[in-house]
């Protein structure tokens, strides 16, 4: 694979969208190409990230014992 | 309402919406906080949800994807009633929008991108909210709520390329606005003049 195709790929790579054997190429093609390793690497941190610092956020309790109230008449 | 004893049925019913429903809540809560912008709408958004949901519950099919199902409605109840008055219409042609590479900025600085941990969770959520809507909620169904491309095609009604380039968009604005962040805080020199 090529860096080109390689770097195509990136989020459907890092979003576990591809076929097992893509995703084998892509392992290959990181695993000896620095530049498309360090990219990856970046773009999976970031996505890593986002994750870690928005998913604090849950649902009040006041609003869930409202949602039950409402649904249940408790 | 319910004035008489609970059935077997009902309670069965109850169980069931329980196990596979009110679970997804706290998501259903995020992705509603992002979509309106507010809480008070959240609430009331997610609640509204949440009946409906409960009054169609025998559409739903049992152990299939009770999160797309309920964030299908969800989304679709923001559309018919709340969009307009919580957001100004989109004005931006998403497709026009220029990709920002940050990383070809960032790579000899920092390219293990070690800039974000200084990033709190408030700014995030505010570059988030700055994303145009079409952008915002694919990044949000992926990035935060960990969707696949076909479930997140099924809710947001799109097909799957178009929520590909939608995510590849949005995770290229919502990086560049959080290197600005960063820049503007002294936290990466950046190479911007």
């Amino acid at each position: 694979m090529k860096c080109r195709e390689c770097i195509e790929h990136l989020y459907e790579y890092l979003d576990r969208e591809l076929t097992p054997a893509v995703e084998a190429e892509i392992r290959d093609h990181l695993s000896h190409c620095p530049p498309c390793g360090t990219k990856f690497d970046f773009e999976g941190a970031f996505k890593k990230f986002v994750q870690a610092r928005t998913r604090a956020q849950g649902c009040p309790p006041e609003l869930k014992q409202r949602i039950l109230r409402e649904l249940f008449d408790e | 309402m319910a004035t008489q004893a609970p059935t077997p049925a009902d309670s069965s019913r109850r169980s069931a919406f329980e196990k596979e429903a009110l679970v997804h809540l706290d998501a259903l809560y995020r992705v509603g906080l992002r979509l309106t912008g507010n809480a008070a709408d959240a609430d009331d958004l997610v609640q509204e949800t949440m009946l409906k949901a409960y009054r169609s519950w025998d559409q739903y099919q049992p152990g299939t994807n009770a999160k797309g199902w309920l964030l299908t409605i969800l989304r679709n109840s923001f559309i018919n009633e709340y969009r307009r008055r919580t957001r100004h219409p989109e004005t931006v042609d998403v497709d026009t929008i220029e990709p920002f590479a940050v990383f070809q900025d960032i790579q000899e600085e920092d390219p293990q991108g070690a800039f974000f941990d200084k990033i709190v969770d408030d700014e995030v959520l505010r570059a988030i909210d700055g994303l145009p809507e079409a952008f915002r909620e694919t990044v949000v169904l992926s990035d935060v709520e960990g969707m696949s491309y076909q479930e997140i095609g099924k809710i947001l009604g799109i097909p799957v390329g178009t929520v590909k380039s939608r995510l590849f968009r949005a995770r290229q604005m919502l990086q560049g606005k959080l290197y600005d962040y960063a820049v503007g805080n002294g936290y990466i020199k950046g190479r911007k003049p």
